[in-house]
């Protein structure tokens, strides 16, 4: 069977649309910060994430217990708390016997877990008549066809057939399905983690699989007939139309029972999703695989096992799912409760035994018995948790007199409550955020300096930044600023030794230079300790090969073992030496001519053919004149047909260099289209002189530097240091592509220090003196050193003053280490020196065994745009990202919509990540790091086998069991004047909808009228600096 | 006379479908006091009665006693509420007693080991009442994630369901230990069955704690109290003195 093209395409857009809510999740190697929820931001946050919650079946915000925790700590404005509650009930009917402010407000802060229980069978009378000690008179069971209905609405429709059967049957079917498509995912999009590997990868997924599947014996001895559905179609999509016709799910719910098997195992299906579209990532074009084949493999599967029970006769089709809950409803209704675990503890085992039997008399007597006990059980456990309620609130008492209707009122209103509240305790937490920052942000001008300072640096906005920047100000004539930590230049990098590249940009950017990294030395020779590492490696991969170097060499390791684990910064730095230093490098930046470009084609060419000459015509080098290479060059390039007269030389005949000619073209790829490719790609080497002056110009202007430079500017990137930490990437730089932001600190450097460049700059209107240098460093976040780099290029007269610079940069990482100390639970003591403290954290950061080396963007809360001068005497706690900007510069808004446009969009995406991690993180985040076992060399799994974990494991958002980071939006500052900020939100539009939708918290502080604008509720605010809401303004100039 | 005891023995002892007995009468008494005496004392009944009558144990009536303990593992597998799981995996166990008989096990050790193997279906019927004060039932599944919600409880659980499963070193360990090193000369395909049982119960036991103890937390409710606990640590200790000191040098 062939399904005709167009169902074929119909059934790619369905899968492609059913995706959208499945976020990517990026290999691991450079771990890219996002948004759970990114595929429902269209939505209001408040909606998107109880659609969210309900699809990956996580929470979306904190338990009742852990705001009251923070109400009682002060981390929650009562006031702004009792704000919304009198907003709640303003939009409500009210109950004059009741006071319903009290009621509510005593529900958040004194009663510990939800009041209103999810009931079935009761009505709001038979609460009432709990509530007043009778019980409620009819007791009689709901009519079948009322009962039918509520089976339907919770059985059919959108859900994934086999859960449904597993909800009937007990079957496991759904864990059992995880378990195949997880195994057989680990099997395709393995990355060299496995030495036996999947045959016929490069086919693609789904034809790989099939080829596998089809001889699977395993699965045979399951029971399991694979063959005969897949027989059925080789394409996916035939496959995925036969299982969705045979398992009789409506075609209008293709698209959301699509959704629901993706949502299922979100890891995978967000791994396979991100990587179909990325175009450029090796192993994606080597090994196709699209979420078409995984919905193929897994509905394979499905129907696989489904049809096994099938033959168990149970009923597994949409069809006799439906006859079932038809002809037999009482039956499905007691299956239904007690295999999908709502059952009342006391008659489970009775109706077990009842459905075992099948006796249909005994099933409608045991049905009528517990349709009567659920009921009153129903009504006891609500009035339980009602009568706690009152018995805390003042107008308890009154509860008595209620009418029949104002009790059901009572009931709807808590109801509606407990399903808002989330949304009450977000905004009265972002409230205090909010009152804490503007209270200390001054908005009066930065003060004019009259010399200039010793030292300007530039940090990444990262929220790691604020300390060290806080610190090294705090010691001397430091100025700092923040700019996003790729520092606008997007570079696709090759290091030396590696023939990949690298994107050192945010994700939302592809970059379209090439940076090489060069030697200033010759190559080197593999080290012997290197070479050892390798072969013990390949060793310990190898089938058969472990048992005999466990017994063998076994105990090399256990000395490293007692080496790490004893005395890790000793061991490390002794281990460290045996490695050869990596050689002095310098940035291939400068675009090529074409000229020199072909020159490069034409070398490597020539080597190629005397490489082959080698090995095809078995002749030695010497023998190989500059001529005769360039003739068979140009043969192989089809310009002539030189190469003839050369026969007799190499001792073959005319035809057999005829032949070797074709192979020059065909298998080593001398050829004008090849030629023409590495043409190509050289182009995309280094930058041109417009482009290296744009960049440091925008770069500089963005953060308001355009003149009164200082001897050094500092452009300081930063990465992290941990050993046996999956998650390492996680703790670089964000901006950097999840990588060091070291290159993309010395190509800024590399760029900013050329004489014509900066004759350039300077021609614009910047002011940069001869002596400013600009010296790349890298700041170290888990041990918070910062380490200069390229300093052989530095002028002689500068080096007089880098033993000052060095002491100071030295001085700010102590004080910066001292500082974090208490927070990551070290054992310390308050009077420990700032030396001891920074000795902790290179301890800590050598520790394999520590799962917890940094805390990373972890407490992120504040996004802020504007001069350092506006928090730079407040302690933020490392808690903000900071990027500096000037407005005065920026008249035309591009510089502040550039940094709406990329830094803040992924700043919002790391505070959605630790939102969601820190709410729900088993869900949405990664759970414990402690059962992470890497998975593919691209992801982790919990255990031997789960879904691949996104998110941030616990111990980078939860300390002993509670979050660490405290779940706001992303409170974001913009210091302009207020249509300036505003027009510029407007005309970014995904920042906009942001905005607009509430996923971000934005704020405008106009520091020419020194009022804050708060936008909330669809609407600008105005409010004074101390934070109190003055009104909101006219709706015309909110407009868009 | 070997026709009424070995049918009575078979009783206490029991053997399939006698065994059905035991099991009705203990899924019929409520009270937990009263099914602890009623574990006690079943099978010291049954050993009672085989070394008062002196009879020789046949070999067809040793695959019986192993056929009805795997029969009885197998099923406990599925099982889902805690009175018949402890009853069926008591009933599995008391069978096998039939080869240590069998094997000349000397008749104070072979009390010792049938109290031994006992002691903790004791504890499991008293904590599967403590959960039926709680929650209504004590049924796997339904309330998952005790080890959130009781801690305290769910380790005695843990510890006790280890105790029955025959881990190193409670007596069911030795006995286990003993009845298979005795068989392997003599009969080599029982003794296989008996580690066959042994790893059926291991599985029983993993599904059992996997339905209670794993999982997310769900309704609050009250954990065991300090005493409470160490009492059961109490008792447990002294069953490992008992195994280490008494049972475990004969084996």
């Amino acid at each position: 069977m062939s399904v005709a093209l167009g169902q074929q395409l119909k059934i790619r857009s369905m899968i492609y649309v059913a995706a959208e809510p499945v976020p990517y999740f990026w290999p691991m190697r450079a771990f890219i910060h996002h948004n759970p929820l990114h595929g429902l931001e269209d939505l209001p946050f408040q909606h998107a994430v109880e659609k969210g919650a309900k699809l990956f079946h996580g929470e979306a915000y904190l338990p009742r217990t852990v705001y009251q925790q923070y109400l009682t700590q002060g981390k929650i404005d009562p006031e702004r708390l009792t704000q919304e509650v009198d907003q709640f009930l303003a939009q409500r009917k009210n109950i004059p016997a009741l006071d319903l402010h009290d009621m509510l407000m005593t529900l958040l802060s004194k009663i510990e877990t939800p009041v209103m229980l999810p009931t079935t069978l009761i009505n709001d009378a038979d609460v009432q008549a709990e509530l007043q000690g009778s019980v409620a008179t009819d007791l009689s069971p709901p009519g079948r066809d009322q009962l039918a209905i509520h089976l339907r609405d919770s059985l059919l429709g959108q859900r994934p057939v086999y859960e449904t059967v597993d909800d009937l049957y007990g079957t496991e079917i759904g864990a059992s399905l995880d378990e195949l498509v997880i195994k057989s995912c680990l099997d395709f999009f393995d990355e060299g983690q496995s030495v036996w590997r999947m045959p016929n990868r490069e086919q693609g997924f789904f034809a790989a699989w099939r080829q596998v599947a089809m001889r699977n014996i395993r699965l045979f001895l399951r029971g399991l007939h694979i063959n005969e559905i897949l027989a059925v179609d080789d394409r996916p999509e035939g496959i995925i139309d036969y299982v969705m016709k045979t398992l009789q799910v409506p075609e209008e719910h293709w698209v959301t029972y699509f959704t629901r098997e993706l949502a299922r195992l979100h890891g995978w299906a967000g791994f396979i999703r991100w990587r179909a579209s990325a175009k450029h990532y090796h192993w994606a074009q080597r090994y196709p695989g699209d979420l078409v084949d995984y919905m193929a493999v897994r509905l394979t599967l499905a129907l696989a096992l489904l049809s096994e029970r099938g033959r168990q006769k149970v009923a597994y089709t949409s069809g006799a799912i439906d006859q079932l809950i038809q002809q037999r409803t009482q039956e499905t209704y007691l299956r239904y409760e007690l295999y999908g675990g709502t059952v009342l503890p006391a008659m489970a085992h009775q109706i077990e035994k009842t459905l075992l039997r099948g006796r249909a008399d005994k099933i409608e007597r045991v049905f009528n018995e517990y349709i009567k006990q659920k009921r009153v059980n129903e009504a006891r456990q609500q009035g339980v948790r009602l009568r706690e309620l009152l018995s805390h609130s003042a107008s308890g008492d009154s509860l008595a007199t209620l009418s029949v209707t104002d009790f059901s009122g009572l009931l709807a209103l808590l109801r509606d409550f407990e399903r808002e509240e989330g949304m009450c305790w977000l905004r009265a937490m972002e409230s205090r955020a909010i009152h804490h920052l503007l209270q200390g942000v001054s908005v009066s001008p930065p003060e004019t300096r009259e010399k200039r300072p010793f030292v300007q640096a530039l940090f990444c906005i990262d929220t790691r930044s604020e300390r060290i920047r806080r610190q090294l100000e705090g010691i001397g004539d430091y100025q700092t600023f923040g700019i996003a930590g790729f520092f606008g230049v997007p570079v696709s990098f090759m290091e030396l030794g590696k023939g990949s590249e690298t994107h050192l940009c945010p994700v939302l950017l592809t970059p379209k230079n090439v940076v090489l990294e060069m030697s200033m030395h010759g190559g080197q020779e593999v080290a012997t300790l290197s070479a050892l590492e390798k072969a013990l490696h390949a060793l310990k991969e190898s089938v058969l090969t472990p048992f005999v170097t466990v017994e063998a060499i076994g105990l090399l390791f256990g000395f490293d073992l007692v080496g790490k684990t004893i005395a890790p910064r000793a061991y490390n730095r002794w281990r460290h030496h045996l490695h050869p230093k990596k050689p002095v490098t310098r940035m291939l930046l400068d675009k090529l001519t074409r000229e020199q470009a072909d020159s490069i084609v034409r070398a490597v060419q020539r080597a190629v053919i005397v490489k082959a000459v080698e090995l095809e015509l078995a002749q030695s080098t010497e023998r190989l004149t500059d001529e005769l290479i360039r003739d068979l060059r140009e043969s192989a390039m089809g310009h002539d047909d030189s190469y003839r007269q050369h026969a007799e030389m190499l001792g073959v005949t005319e035809s057999q260099l005829g032949k070797f000619i074709q192979r020059l073209r065909e298998g080593y790829r001398i050829n004008p289209a090849f030629a023409q490719l590495q043409l190509e790609r050289l182009g995309r080497i280094g930058f041109s002189l417009d482009e290296q002056v744009r960049f440091v110009g925008q770069a500089l202007k963005s953060i308001g530097l355009t003149s009164g430079f200082s001897r050094f500017i500092l452009l300081v990137g930063h990465g992290s240091s941990s050993e046996n930490n999956p998650y390492e990437s996680a703790l670089d730089c964000g901006a950097c592509g999840g990588n060091h932001g070291l290159v993309s600190a010395r190509v800024l450097a590399q760029m900013a220090n050329k004489a014509d460049v900066r004759k350039r700059l300077n021609e614009k209107g910047f002011d940069i003196p001869d002596d400013a240098w600009f010296v790349p460093a890298l700041h170290n976040t888990t041990t918070d050193e910062i380490s200069l780099f390229d300093l052989e290029l530095m002028p002689s007269t500068h080096l007089v003053y880098l033993d000052r610079l060095r002491k100071g940069l030295t001085a700010a990482s102590r004080l910066c280490a001292q500082e974090r100390l208490p927070s990551l639970q070290i054992q310390h003591k308050p009077q420990d020196e700032p030396a001891a403290a920074q000795r902790f954290m290179q301890r800590n950061a050598l520790d394999w065994s520590q799962v917890r080396p940094e805390w990373g963007l972890s407490g992120n809360a504040y996004f802020i745009i504007g001069h350092r001068a506006l928090t730079r005497q407040l302690s933020l706690e490392g808690r903000a990202f900071l990027h500096s900007y000037d407005y005065r510069v920026d008249s035309k808004r591009r510089l502040l919509e550039n940094i709406l446009t990329g830094p803040l969009v992924v700043g919002q995406w790391i505070n959605m990540e630790h939102y969601f991690s820190a709410v729900d993180n088993e869900r949405f985040g990664s759970g414990s790091k402690v059962y992470h076992n890497v998975a593919g060399r691209f992801g982790v799994m919990t255990g031997n086998l789960s879904d691949l974990r996104t998110g941030l494991p616990a111990q980078t958002v939860h300390e002993q069991g509670l979050p660490y980071h405290q779940p706001l939006r992303l409170i974001t500052v913009i210091e302009a004047p207020f249509e300036h900020a505003r027009r510029a939100v407007e005309a970014v539009v995904a920042v906009k909808y942001l905005v607009r939708n509430g996923w971000i918290r934005l704020m405008v502080i106009d520091p020419e009228s020194a009022t804050v604008f708060i936008y909330e509720d669809g609407d600008w605010h105005k409010q004074s600096c101390a934070g109190e809401l003055s009104s909101a303004i006219p709706q015309e100039s909110c407009a868009s | 006379m070997a026709y009424l005891v070995y049918p009575l023995a078979g009783l206490f002892l029991p053997l399939f479908p006698f065994s059905m007995v035991f099991n009705l009468l203990y899924t019929r008494l409520r009270n937990p006091l009263l099914r602890s005496l009623l574990i006690l004392v079943w099978p010291q009944i049954g050993l009672a009665v085989i070394f008062k009558s002196g009879l020789a144990v046949p070999t067809w009536l040793l695959l019986w006693a192993l056929l009805t303990s795997l029969l009885y593992a197998l099923r406990a597998l599925v099982l889902r509420e805690l009175g018949l799981w402890t009853s069926f995996v008591a009933t599995s166990a008391w069978a096998l007693l039939w080869i240590l008989v069998d094997n000349g096990t000397d008749t104070f050790q072979l009390k010792l080991f049938g109290l031994g193997m006992s002691v903790p279906f004791v504890l499991l019927a008293l904590l599967g009442a403590a959960l039926e004060r709680r929650f209504g039932a004590a049924y796997l599944g339904l309330y998952g994630g005790l080890a959130q919600t009781i801690p305290r409880y769910a380790g005695v659980l843990v510890v006790v369901v280890l105790a029955i499963v025959a881990t190193p070193i409670f007596p069911t360990f030795f006995a286990m230990l003993s009845m298979i090193i005795k068989t392997i000369p003599v009969a080599p395909l029982v003794a296989v069955g008996v580690g066959i049982v042994w790893l059926l119960w291991s599985w029983a036991g993993a599904r059992l704690l996997q339905g209670m103890i794993a999982g997310p937390g769900g309704v609050a409710v009250a954990d065991l109290s300090q005493t409470g606990m160490w009492l059961y640590v109490a008792v447990l200790i002294g069953l490992v003195f008992t195994a280490v000191y008494w049972l475990g040098a004969m084996s």
